[in-house]
């Protein structure tokens, strides 16, 4: 919602909140589940407990990853949905570089790892940004497509070559090694990644403002001839963007399998690049935002798993509630807007 | 050349339109849609909410041109909610078309779940005894259902109407340029409107043919973005009812020579052939952007919900 | 055809704290031609748009014939016969000439294949206005001004009995701009009403027989032409009083060529430039001339160092500053002043410090804490008198006149030595436009070398030192000041033209 003073944007996320509760509440209502309490229910299920709590980070650091994947290119006006694909290529690359350095051992393969990951990453956006540079062709399409060969191609790995016979049947590679896994925090499932993610949502956020990056971003965005007559060449900048988002979510990619998954195989992902794709539209492409938002969608979809388990809703519901949660994202701005000029 | 060889090719030719019919539908309801200068991104969760609806309605009555219909509508309603976020309230058509994306994947994981590896009939094939005497054509026509023809005459009329009637001009003056259409008298919400509904009913329509009629069951997430692909191959088509067909029997090609491949234990990985499909969509709508350029078609509409501001 | 009599009484409209038309009383007879003549801004367009019903006022009505009219759209005006040609066309470029008469005329068939009954009826009168016009032709490919004649067809497909032309004259060639006049005049001899929005005073004089003169939303003087005299027209127009039109500047002393384009070519998708060789001198204004769509975009930018070259060079003070085969770092030698400023030459988005900012934004340090130089913006601001000069405005607040001035003052700064403007006064009000001038010509007065891109003749001729025109990508001649008059510069423009129509 740009040209909106501070407090009318703020209040129209409030307005935003309260009406994806009251639709949410709907949805539940439609499919026979007692809406309020189910909805409480939810929000025990995200923060009530200790391991609740944890299961939500344990969701918010992908997701996270893949919103700061989609913001960047942001940043530029582009729209990148390649965050799912860029993280299947990021833990492909990232498990060949395990498998790879299995022989060795050391403090070194932990970065050569995650390197592995961001490489991968930053390849499928690479791709897509080479292709809007050189030849226009629209960023949308290409990442969309590209995600369905990324998932692909892992599963042609973990069914193939990379399958380990030790899974007896099962797709998967052999498991990552201690030494090529993020610590984990607190003797939960919450891992360094969430630290590495809020570091990098803050690095991200000081560049965007308070860089010349950032504002050379910021005229190109707004008007690409004007920046060109500045001296800014577009096709460079988009060609950055594009890989430094895939890179993001490539990092996502190798930290779930390595850590969460503990091995690479098919289903690694929940359709956290969409997810993030709505926290970076929800945080109105703000790294910093990103960061909270990320937080109660992470709080959404883990509760939505508990919520199978306890209360046998399925956890697609989730899905639906995060598609509802976006479509009324998209229309309070409008509402309001209508409400307006009806007034006057 | 031999009666043998004939009846191979005409295997092959019943294969692609079949597997191309889907997409023929759900191609044709989005070039209609960005004629009209709207991007509906979510057409990959109208046909899918047709593909589990429809076959839900197959499977529940028995009845596969109901299972069509009922899909047509599901895919209908889902785009009343792109229509309403990006004609009503203004959204940007991305975001809305993939919040409705996101919508119907829910929804159809949501009540699909009791449908998974159910079987309906097929709907009749084209076939039957009045072709007993013609071997060719009998092969051609007993593995084509009624649909695929449907398809194929849709879109022919589709060029017809766009191109050589008073509403088609309406609805390309919309969408090449919207102060001409006002100036001209014309609705330009109205039409919209009705270009992304029967969009929707098309792609709702594509995913019932999906489930229904081409794999005869129904699988989670089963379109496997072959919505997005139309969405590239509008672009391939250039805007053009009559160019879809070719574009998509490309395609379609493409994809039954893979299913062909799998089914033969070709060296390569099935996924690595799967994948060929896309591979495929993605090279020619690169291709499409590297030769054509200008007097691509593009509607003027939509330039400006593709383009970058000052380029 | 029976004559009728159209009146706009009192007619009052207000945008936000504006007047535009401040009750205004007009009449508009059969069989002739009133010419609204003024400034731009003085309130003209505003006025006939309210006519056809684009538009509706705070207060006052329209009669025809005595009756009072409701027109709650064009589409009320469309039908009590009156019709407007706008100076943006309606048109829709991708679409052929017979489709674009075929969506405007209500009596179209629904089945428009070939052969269909009424499918060539509403080509009937364009054949009569351009008879070697193909209809299957796309719009896209037309000329301005075969576009306005299928405009023109368009309103009077309508049975227009009324029609008012927007500034009609402002995008043809000299040679179109005569063949308008005699349509004009072929419809008032047929009893229409025709209504000419315009502020030239050639228009007035080659077809008006009543003047209407408005300033600031004001009527000032009606009656017939004749009773009028030049002078007195040019007085109501921009007010008796009011400073004289800016001085043009004196001839540069010594013509030693500082800025010198060499056989230059360059090329986009629907525009081409070859073999453009000037040079320009040290304080010397070169203009060029020509209908917009000959190349000016291209050349302009290939000589601001924007638009890659296929051949030739430019050189200021001997240093090429073009694209070739890289694009030249800013370096404030060269200032580039585009047409349509809020779309071409500031990001909208942004406010008024980052635009006036911009040009440096390649030398700037990495890191860009706190605001610097807040002050220092606020001050530039107001010495460009950028109104309001606050540095966090957003841009695309600003007014045309306002806009105009924040790029001067961005683009002007470091003394440029090759300063190349694009219609820099377009769209802008009699004051805005001094103050334009009056910057160009202290910076000629300072040494600095300008080309000029301009529409209007008059101007040109009367401040430009040299006049070029520019037709088909290619330099048609070069005329010095006390040379040019309209008629030779219009026939260089026109060549073409009339090889065209014979």
């Amino acid at each position: 919602m740009p040209n909106l003073a501070k407090h009318e944007r703020l209040a129209g996320a409030a307005l935003s909140a309260l009406a994806f509760a009251i639709v949410a509440l709907g949805f539940f209502a439609v499919i026979g589940e007692p809406p309020l309490a189910t909805l409480l229910s939810m929000v025990e299920y995200a923060v009530g407990d200790r391991y609740s709590l944890s299961e939500t980070l344990v969701k918010m650091t992908p997701i996270l990853f893949c919103a700061l994947a989609a913001i960047v290119p942001a940043r530029l006006g582009l729209i990148s949905v390649g965050a799912e694909g860029q993280f299947h290529i990021g833990a492909l690359i990232g498990t060949g570089m395990m498998l790879w350095t299995q022989p060795f051992d050391g403090w070194l393969l932990l970065p050569l790892v995650l390197f592995g990951g961001a490489l991968g990453g930053a390849l499928f956006g690479w791709l897509p940004g080479i292709l809007r540079a050189r030849l226009s062709v629209n960023e949308t399409i290409t990442t969309l497509l590209l995600n369905y060969v990324a998932v692909l191609m892992v599963s042609a790995a973990v069914y193939g070559p990379w399958k380990d016979p030790g899974n007896l049947g099962w797709p998967a590679t052999i498991a990552f090694p201690d030494a090529a896994v993020l610590p984990q925090l607190f003797g939960t499932r919450v891992h360094a990644g969430l630290l590495i993610g809020l570091l990098l949502a803050l690095c991200l956020h000081v560049l965007f403002r308070f860089s010349r990056w950032g504002q050379s971003l910021d005229i190109l965005k707004g008007n690409v001839r004007v920046g060109r007559m500045m001296g800014l060449d577009y096709r460079h900048h988009v060609v950055i963007v594009m890989a430094l988002g895939g890179a993001l979510a490539g990092l996502a990619g190798i930290g779930e399998t390595s850590v969460i998954q503990g091995r690479l195989q098919p289903g690694i992902s929940v359709g956290y690049g969409l997810t993030g794709f709505l926290v970076a539209w929800l945080a109105g492409h703000n790294a910093l935002l990103a960061v909270p938002v990320s937080f109660l969608i992470g709080g959404l979809i883990a509760a939505g798993d508990t919520l199978q388990l306890f209360n046998k809703i399925p956890a697609s519901s989730a899905t639906v509630l995060q598609g509802l949660m976006f479509a009324t994202a998209l229309a309070v701005p409008g509402l309001i807007a209508l409400w307006r000029s009806r007034r006057g | 050349m031999d009666e043998a060889t004939l009846i191979l090719i005409a295997g092959w030719v019943a294969a692609i339109l079949r597997s191309a019919t889907p997409l023929l539908f759900v191609t044709l309801g989005e070039t209609l849609s960005q004629r009209v200068g709207i991007i509906n991104l979510g057409i990959e969760g109208e046909m899918l909410a047709g593909a589990c609806f429809g076959f839900a309605a197959a499977a529940t009555t028995g009845d596969p041109l109901l299972g069509l219909i009922a899909g047509g509508a599901a895919g209908v309603v889902l785009s009343m909610i792109h229509a309403g976020l990006c004609i009503g309230l203004g959204a940007n058509q991305f975001g809305s078309g993939l919040a409705v994306w996101m919508i119907g994947l829910g929804i159809t994981s949501f009540y699909g779940r009791a449908f998974v590896g159910g079987q309906v009939d097929a709907s009749g094939s084209l076939g039957g005894s009045w072709v007993s005497d013609s071997p060719v054509l009998g092969q051609l026509l007993d593995n084509l259902s009624w649909t695929a023809l449907a398809a194929v005459l849709l879109v022919l009329l589709a060029g017809f109407l766009l191109y050589r009637t008073r509403t088609g001009l309406a609805w390309r003056t919309v969408g090449e340029a919207p102060e001409a259409a006002r100036a001209a008298g014309l609705s330009v919400p109205r039409i919209q409107v009705s270009g992304v509904l029967l969009g929707g009913f098309l792609a709702g329509i594509g995913g019932a043919v999906l489930s229904v009629d081409y794999t005869q069951t129904w699988a989670q997430e089963m379109t496997k973005g072959r919505g997005l692909v139309a969405v590239g191959l509008v672009i391939v088509a250039r805007w053009n009812p009559y160019l879809v067909l070719p574009t998509v029997l490309v395609f379609g090609g493409a994809e039954a020579a893979v299913t062909r491949l799998q089914a033969g234990g070709f060296a390569l990985s099935s996924h690595v052939l799967a994948s060929l499909p896309y591979v495929i969509a993605l090279l020619v709508v690169i291709g499409a952007y590297a030769w054509g350029r200008r007097g691509s078609g593009m509607p003027e509409g939509l330039k400006g919900v593709f383009a970058i501001r000052g380029s | 055809m029976s004559g009728r009599m159209i009146q706009l009484r009192g007619i009052t409209r207000r945008f936000g704290s504006l007047v535009a038309n401040d009750d205004v009383s007009i009449a508009i007879a059969s069989g002739s031609c009133l010419a609204l003549l003024g400034e731009n801004g003085a309130g003209k367009s505003t006025l006939m748009k309210v006519l056809y019903g684009a538009i509706q006022p705070d207060s006052g009505d329209i009669l025809i014939d005595g009756q009072p009219q409701q027109f709650r759209g064009p589409a009320d005006a469309m039908a009590a016969g009156i019709g407007m040609v706008f100076q943006q066309f309606s048109l829709v470029p991708a679409l052929t000439v017979r489709e674009n008469l075929l969506l405007a005329s209500p009596r179209a068939p629904w089945l428009q294949v070939p052969g269909a009954p009424g499918l060539d009826t509403v080509l009937e009168v364009l054949s009569r206005l351009a008879p070697d016009l193909d209809p299957r032709s796309r719009v896209a490919d037309l000329a301005v001004g075969e576009r306005q004649l299928i405009e023109l067809a368009k309103v009077l497909n309508l049975d227009a009995r009324t029609i008012i032309l927007d500034e009609p004259t402002s995008v043809l060639t000299p040679a179109e701009t005569q063949r308008l006049y005699g349509l004009i005049n072929e419809m008032v001899a047929d009893g229409k009403a025709v209504v000419m929005i315009t502020h030239k005073l050639a228009d007035v004089a080659a077809c008006a027989d009543q003047t209407a003169i408005m300033r600031r939303g004001k009527l000032i003087h009606a009656g017939p032409t004749q009773d009028m005299s030049r002078q007195q027209m040019v007085d109501s127009m921009i007010g008796a009083g009011s400073p004289a039109s800016a001085s043009p500047p004196p001839l540069p002393e010594r013509n030693v060529p500082r800025v010198i384009v060499r056989e230059l070519g360059a090329r986009t998708e629907t525009q081409q430039i070859q073999g453009i060789s000037l040079e320009v001198a040290s304080g010397e204004l070169l203009g060029i001339a020509g209908v917009v769509g000959n190349g000016q975009t291209v050349l302009a930018e290939a000589l601001a160092g924007l638009h890659p070259l296929t051949a030739g060079d430019v050189t200021v003070d001997g240093i090429s500053v073009a694209w070739r085969p890289t694009p030249p770092v800013p370096d404030g030698r060269v200032a580039y002043v585009p047409e349509q400023p809020m779309l071409n030459a500031v990001v909208p988005t942004l406010d008024l410090a980052a635009n006036l900012q911009m040009r440096d934004i390649r030398r700037r340090p990495f890191w860009q804490f706190g605001r610097h130089g807040q002050d220092d913006v606020a001050a530039r601001l107001k010495a460009a008198d950028v109104r309001p000069p606050e540095p966090s405005r957003l841009t695309a607040t600003l007014s045309g006149g306002n806009l105009q001035k924040l790029v001067l003052g961005r683009e002007l700064a470091g003394e440029p030595s090759l300063i190349v403007a694009c219609y820099p006064t377009m769209g802008l009000d009699v004051a805005a436009t001094r103050t334009v001038y009056r910057q160009l010509f202290a910076h000629l007065a300072r040494g600095a070398s300008i080309i000029w891109f301009s529409e209007e003749l008059d101007d040109l001729l009367e401040y430009a030192h040299r006049i070029a025109v520019l037709r088909e990508g290619r330099i048609a001649g070069i005329r010095h000041r006390d040379q040019a008059d309209r008629a030779g510069i219009g026939d260089l423009m026109l060549m073409h033209d009339m090889a065209r129509s014979a």
